[in-house]
């Protein structure tokens, strides 16, 4: 990662951070990940395994944390200390929890009136089901685009993961940089009420829109092209790669020049020169039969080498990438540097997701790993809060705080 | 800033607020050069009070061309696909192939917080309109350069839709049943994910740009970002080398299934508080074997996941979708439903937080629901406008041009 070394864009930014599961731990990570100072406020672990690779390694880089029993008034004295320090505080709890802590806006807009507060809950808070118990999972579902990643039955095929976490997730380092943005011109705070459903359902807006302005309801696309028209358009499978039959490229020729790149490319079989496939228009029309066309050149095809000879024609294709081919072959993100390495405190290092967005100037930086739980106890309490060793070991004692 | 047509449509919280009252980001000026690729950014940043300038060629940005079309007559005004993306933006038209063309836009660049583009890497160079001309017009000016493989490296120069991007960033090939073809997500979101991204640089671009006072230069790779979207492979490769498959409707985390009741399907989740919902199954006598106590270990439940969601798809199929989610919520069982899209326009919850907004088109003498902004903050909605609707206004207020300098403009087509 480029970056280490110069400023970071959100230096001097604290944020105090209630999030867990995934969403709001991917918003803070994108905060951390440009400079601000995240510290993490969280329960003594369970038996959850390694925190620092794999996902959740991605999740929590970059970040403090500090055990606190928030179960305990001592421990809620903490936490409101630090949010009267803090420029932010970010949670994805239903209303009532924050609440029932005195960490609600109102109550810390008391403490500290230019405090942001930003909750990302599931459903929001307010409404008639603001209450309800969810995962990016089950917000998707409610959302109708689990429905709209249909098979050509017409039946549920997917999701393999939660976008739903993704796009709360981004909206939400957004909804906290707006904030921010909006309290340095003014200087006041403000409570931002996020919905990860309302994120989610904001990812399918033209289908929403065509049911609002025509009155018309979607089928699920397939592999046709949702932006500019295209022909042949659509994965394809290609040769098995030893035992490994689940190879395929995505192919994508939209103009005309584009077609005559992919002829050349698969060097002019006679059937690209049947009338029918002559125009955009015919070959739209005349899809399914285009399409087998193309399947059974590909099934003879090595993927890579494919897309390769194609992207030299000036046809838009590409692999269809699985995790190695991402994490380990893509020479793309390869030459970009695009994954991020961080060592660990045993001396092996751990690689993890980076940054898809370069600053010139300031750009962000992979800085630390996941934190262990309580890993900043001391420099939380101690430097920040100004508490004495005898005083932090009476927390302990008392169990407001987990060693 | 006139033509403002504001209203929230909900009876709840107070989404809308008179424009006077300033967004989040009001006082940004925004020249978005985005095409279809590019165009969400600009359009997150103007629900926030930002004034984006769509910055179109005479006759309209390619995306006007895109479907479906408002009562499906195919007209640059009536793109739904246009509209979701441009809505609350102000719309200029200047031809960038004309030297006056660039001139103009220079000028702008010279009262404007931030430009965005999305053409193949190099272009704006070839224009006049680099990093390094822009930088020379505005040293505050922060440039967003938005392309599918990025500014540089081997792919630079490659050509890509959102579904190659979906491709080579690893979001096509985890969805779909194992064995047959992956399946893609709806909407374009690789192209989404990257928008979200680079509304985020810009703000961090802007934070530094307070504290160093220099704009600078944001490259933002589609295929990076749609990558760092795919919320688990790279997680199970770098952790445990595991390549994630495709397991149809299995979340990968093996918590989460389809099933099947008798109205519709349902989304099953094995988190959340067992015993209530396992005394649930075994009250309808459906528990089979689930009621031994291993079940109730959460790892076991993950491992054993498809013969549990077996066992609950039987259950399920003698409930109606409805019955079932009201029922399991009150447990605080996170179940759901799988929906679809239409069923959101009668949604209490959505209807009670205001999140579809009503916007006039004054020149279709209608009003249409759209999909709001996904926080309660202080949003603002303009139709999106017409081709070149504010070119005259733009170039009057900001540049300061007489009407016969704007009439020769147009004549010569220009604008």
């Amino acid at each position: 990662m480029a970056g280490i070394g110069a400023r970071l864009p959100l230096e001097g930014i604290r944020v105090l951070d209630f999030t867990w599961v995934v969403a709001g731990p991917v918003a803070t990570r994108i905060l951390a990940d440009h400079g601000a100072e995240v510290i993490k406020l969280e329960r003594k672990p369970g038996p959850l395994g390694s925190r620092q690779t794999g996902l959740q390694g991605d999740l929590h880089r970059g970040k403090r944390s500090i055990a606190v029993n928030m179960g305990t008034s001592r421990g809620v004295e903490i936490a409101r200390r630090l949010a009267e320090i803090s420029d932010i505080v970010i949670d994805n709890f239903s209303a009532r929890v924050m609440r029932s802590w005195g960490m609600d806006f109102a109550a810390l807009s008391q403490l500290k009136p230019d405090i942001i507060c930003l909750s990302m809950s599931g459903l929001g808070h307010t409404g008639p089901r603001s209450n309800y118990v969810s995962y990016g999972p089950t917000l998707q579902a409610l959302a109708g685009f689990t429905l709209l990643m249909a098979d050509r039955k017409g039946e549920p095929a997917g999701y393999g993961y939660s976008y739903a976490d993704m796009s709360g997730g981004y909206t939400g380092a957004l909804a906290a940089l707006m904030a921010l943005w909006h309290r340095r011109r003014t200087g006041r705070g403000q409570f931002v009420d996020l919905s990860q459903f309302e994120a989610v359902v904001s990812v399918i807006g033209p289908a929403l829109l065509d049911i609002s302005v025509n009155n018309r309801v979607q089928p699920a696309p397939g592999y046709r092209s949702q932006e500019l028209p295209a022909a042949p358009h659509g994965v394809y499978r290609c040769r098995p790669r030893g035992d490994d039959d689940d190879r395929w490229i995505a192919i994508a020729a939209r103009s005309q020049a584009q077609w005559e790149g992919f002829v050349r490319a698969i060097e002019s079989p006679p059937w690209t020169s049947d009338a029918k496939f002559r125009t955009l228009y015919l070959r739209m029309c005349n899809s399914v039969e285009l399409d087998a066309h193309v399947a059974r050149w590909a099934a003879d095809q090595v993927a890579e080498s494919a897309m390769a000879r194609l992207q030299q024609a000036g046809v838009a294709a590409g692999v269809v990438a699985n995790g190695a081919d991402i994490c380990a072959h893509d020479s793309q993100l390869q030459a970009r540097n695009f994954w991020g390495s961080v060592p660990l405190p045993d001396g092996t290092t751990t690689h993890v997701t980076g940054i898809p967005m370069r600053l010139s100037a300031t750009p962000g930086a992979i800085r630390t790993p996941a934190p262990v739980i309580g890993e900043a106890n001391d420099y939380v309490l101690g430097e920040l809060l100004g508490m004495s060793r005898a005083e932090r070991d009476a927390l302990i004692a008392e169990k407001a705080v987990w060693p | 800033m006139d033509n403002l047509t504001i209203s929230a449509s909900g009876t709840g919280r107070e989404r809308s607020c008179d424009l006077s009252g300033g967004g989040a980001l009001s006082g940004l000026r925004v020249l978005d050069l985005s095409n279809y690729r590019g165009q969400l950014c600009g359009r997150l940043l103007a629900d926030m009070g930002a004034d984006v300038i769509k910055v179109e060629p005479p006759g309209g940005d390619e995306a006007r061309r895109i479907g479906p079309f408002a009562d499906d007559l195919p007209h640059r005004d009536r793109s739904l696909f246009f509209w979701f993306y441009n809505l609350n933006k102000r719309s200029l038209t200047l031809d960038l192939r004309h030297p006056r063309g660039i001139e103009l836009l220079l000028q702008l660049a010279r009262g404007a917080d931030l430009v965005i583009e999305s053409f193949a890497p190099g272009t704006m160079s070839s224009m006049g309109l680099g990093w390094e001309a822009l930088h020379a017009a505005n040293p505050a000016l922060i440039l967003l350069s938005i392309a599918p493989f990025g500014q540089d490296g081997p792919y630079r120069d490659f050509d890509a839709d959102d579904t190659v991007l979906a491709a080579l960033g690893g979001m096509l090939y985890v969805n779909g049943w194992p064995g047959n073809a992956p399946v893609r997500p709806w909407g374009l979101q690789a192209y989404h994910s990257s928008a979200y991204y680079a509304a985020v640089a810009t703000m961090c671009a802007l934070f530094a740009r307070d504290r160093d006072g220099a704009g600078q230069w944001i490259d933002l790779s589609m295929q990076e970002a749609t990558a760092a979207a795919v919320e688990h492979v790279a997680g199970s490769y770098f952790g445990e080398g595991r390549v994630e498959p495709r397991r149809g409707t299995l979340h990968w985390s093996r918590y989460f299934r389809v099933g099947k009741c008798r109205d519709g399907y349902i989304m099953h989740c094995s988190l959340g508080d067992w015993t209530s919902l396992i005394q649930w199954v075994a009250s309808d006598g459906k528990a089979q074997d689930l009621i031994a106590p291993e079940w109730q270990d959460v790892q076991y439940r993950a491992v054993h996941a498809e013969h549990l969601f077996d066992v609950l798809d039987n259950w399920v199929a003698d409930y109606d979708r409805d019955e079932l989610l009201e029922r399991a919520q009150t447990l605080r069982l996170p179940y759901a439903t799988v929906r679809n899209p239409e069923a959101l326009f009668d949604d209490e919850q959505l209807q009670a937080r205001g999140y579809f907004v009503e916007v006039e088109h004054p020149e279709l003498g209608r009003k249409f629901r759209y999909p709001g902004a996904p926080y309660v903050f202080n949003a603002v909605y303009r139709r999106p406008p017409l081709t070149g609707e504010h070119t005259g206004e733009i170039l009057r207020d900001e540049l300061g041009l007489d009407a016969g300098e704007l009439a020769a403009l147009a004549a010569e087509g220009i604008i």
